[in-house]
């Protein structure tokens, strides 16, 4: 167990270059496969939070959202986290094919597997730090104006970061083994958005039947930890140390997703030419 | 001393095979991609591979790249290996300037090291201002020009080229084979090559190794097995069809195995 985390970290930091430089030039091939380029890494969020806000927002007309006696309407909130899902989802969904869409490299050449689901997250990256100044640009003409709390989104990137990279290290194990899994993430990840804090506040209010348990049930989303945190930094002003149980709940959680997907990339690191 | 470069020992790799009627299910019968290999070669040694088509020679080459596993037998590798591949790599949108970063970056070379090969690999592939026109407008023989001298700025102990030495016109082939030839001969590199071409492998190895059916046949003196292995090709040719059906069926039976149950994510924890 402790060998194939040591393996993994090691092949990742000791191969930082060559992750930067498939990233970078994977975005790179992207952008020059359309005329616009770099605009669509800012058009394609922008298009879809803006779909999300005119029904959500203006249709079907949702209050600002308050939390603790503080009041903020419906587009910043929403645009702050959408940005952060902006990031996980395409981690999620790309990361399951990770191996699978450089299947002609590894298999031509001797290759560091297991630092592939890295290059998806450092990719996304990009387009999350896009869709981030899309989002401040937003605050500001709404009239939120940084902070040092702001500063919190640095930490939350980076949960996200190591969530995405914890998950996607499996996944992409597990497209190896099975094509379906692919699918069935494609299909799954609609369905968790809404379950996530992002379009709406995932609370229950107290008419409902069990609402405590289902409002529990939705913090065990690791999401949600990221999500809220996002928010949690630029318009409440806390910081992670505000929510110590569900910080330690999230690390367990990546962490044990972490140390799973080690072990299958380490016991299936010489097998993936196999399972074409 | 052990003064081995690679030594086999029994290895055997193992596929599995679909069933003819539902492809969704696996087959009860198992197939020998190769079967009970074993072999050592000295360093410095240039070995060139040969076989008839479908006998096991990628697969043993990938075994020696260590890109594949082994179902079971040991290899030792003294030293780096790495095989040369011509097309990996290059990615269709992006310049030829460009791609020698992104297939150096996939090699694993250092962002130094890159830097410093660029001119000798722009040299080397004779692309002139192709170099910063998109990969996808070039033509195949500008490509693997272009893949080839990238895949010569590694520089490990032991080289696997496997089919890469036939590509371009008959210009660069020479070429090619210059700088295959200076390594073997200046730097003292270890050299497996897989070729279908009997005069390039005689030019060019010192051993020979024949395998045939997934079983390694010969393996000594180049000029030898390049005999024998010719004679056993027009052997084949002269066959009239179901007599060469035949033959080769033999030869697909022979390399089939019964079925056993195969464990696959369930044996994580053991």
């Amino acid at each position: 167990m402790f060998k194939s985390v040591q393996y993994v970290i090691k092949e990742n930091f000791s191969n930082l270059y060559r992750i930067y430089c498939i990233a970078k030039y994977e975005l790179l091939a992207d952008m020059r496969d359309s005329k616009f380029g770099i605009l669509w890494n800012f058009a394609s969020p922008a298009i879809q939070v803006f779909t999300y806000w005119l029904i959500f927002g203006v249709a079907w007309n949702r209050k600002p959202i308050k939390v603790d006696g503080i009041v903020v309407s419906y587009l910043p909130w929403l645009i702050v986290g959408y940005s952060a899902w902006w990031f996980i989802q395409p981690c999620v969904q790309n990361g399951c094919t990770a191996i699978f869409s450089k299947i002609n490299v590894i298999t031509k050449m001797k290759f560091p597997v297991s630092v592939l689901p890295a290059t998806v997250c450092a990719k996304e990256m990009f387009n999350h730090g896009c869709m981030l100044i899309i989002a401040f640009i937003t605050l500001l003409l709404c009239g939120y104006f940084p902070n040092i709390h702001w500063l919190g989104i640095i930490y939350y990137a980076f949960c996200a970061f190591m969530f995405a990279e914890a998950v996607s290290l499996i996944l992409s194990v597990l497209t190896m083994l099975y094509r379906d899994i692919r699918k069935l993430v494609k299909s799954l990840i609609r369905m968790f958005m809404y379950f996530s804090p992002v379009i709406w506040e995932c609370h229950f209010a107290s008419h409902i039947p069990f609402h405590n348990v289902l409002n529990m049930i939705m913090k065990l989303n690791p999401a949600y930890y990221i999500i809220s945190g996002y928010r949690d930094s630029i318009f409440y002003g806390k910081t992670f140390l505000d929510h110590p149980a569900l910080t330690l709940y999230f690390w367990g959680v990546v962490l044990i997703l972490f140390v799973i997907g080690c072990m299958l990339m380490y016991k299936f690191k010489k097998k993936f030419i196999d399972l074409i | 001393m052990n003064n081995y470069a690679v030594k086999v020992e029994h290895i055997s790799k193992i596929y599995e095979l679909k069933n003819k009627n539902n492809q969704y299910k696996k087959d009860k019968k198992r197939f020998y991609a190769l079967k009970d290999v074993s072999f050592e070669i000295q360093k410095g040694d240039v070995v060139g591979i040969l076989g008839t088509n479908g006998s096991g020679k990628s697969t043993l080459s990938l075994v020696l790249a260590g890109i594949s596993d082994i179902d079971s037998g040991s290899v030792h590798v003294n030293g780096e290996q790495a095989l040369i591949s011509i097309n990996t790599g290059l990615n269709q949108q992006l310049t030829g300037l460009e791609n020698i970063r992104v297939k150096g970056a996939l090699m694993g070379l250092k962002k130094k090291r890159i830097d410093e090969i660029i001119d000798d690999v722009a040299n080397f592939a004779e692309l002139g201002d192709f170099l910063y026109q998109p990969v996808k407008k070039y033509s195949s023989g500008m490509k693997s020009r272009l893949g080839f001298s990238i895949s010569l700025a590694l520089n490990p102990d032991i080289f696997i080229v496997d089919e890469a030495l036939s590509v371009g016109d008959k210009g660069f082939a020479k070429k090619c084979m210059d700088r295959m030839m200076q390594l073997r001969d200046d730097e003292g590199k270890t050299i497996f090559f897989v070729s279908h071409s009997l005069s390039q492998v005689m030019n060019f190895c010192k051993t020979g190794m024949w395998i045939e059916g997934g079983v390694l046949r010969e393996i000594g003196d180049i000029n030898q097995v390049c005999d024998h292995y010719a004679e056993y090709v027009e052997s084949l040719n002269a066959l009239k069809g179901k007599e060469k059906q035949k033959v080769l069926d033999e030869k697909f039976e022979k390399r089939l195995l019964p079925a056993q149950k195969k464990k696959k994510i369930f044996s994580l924890f053991n």
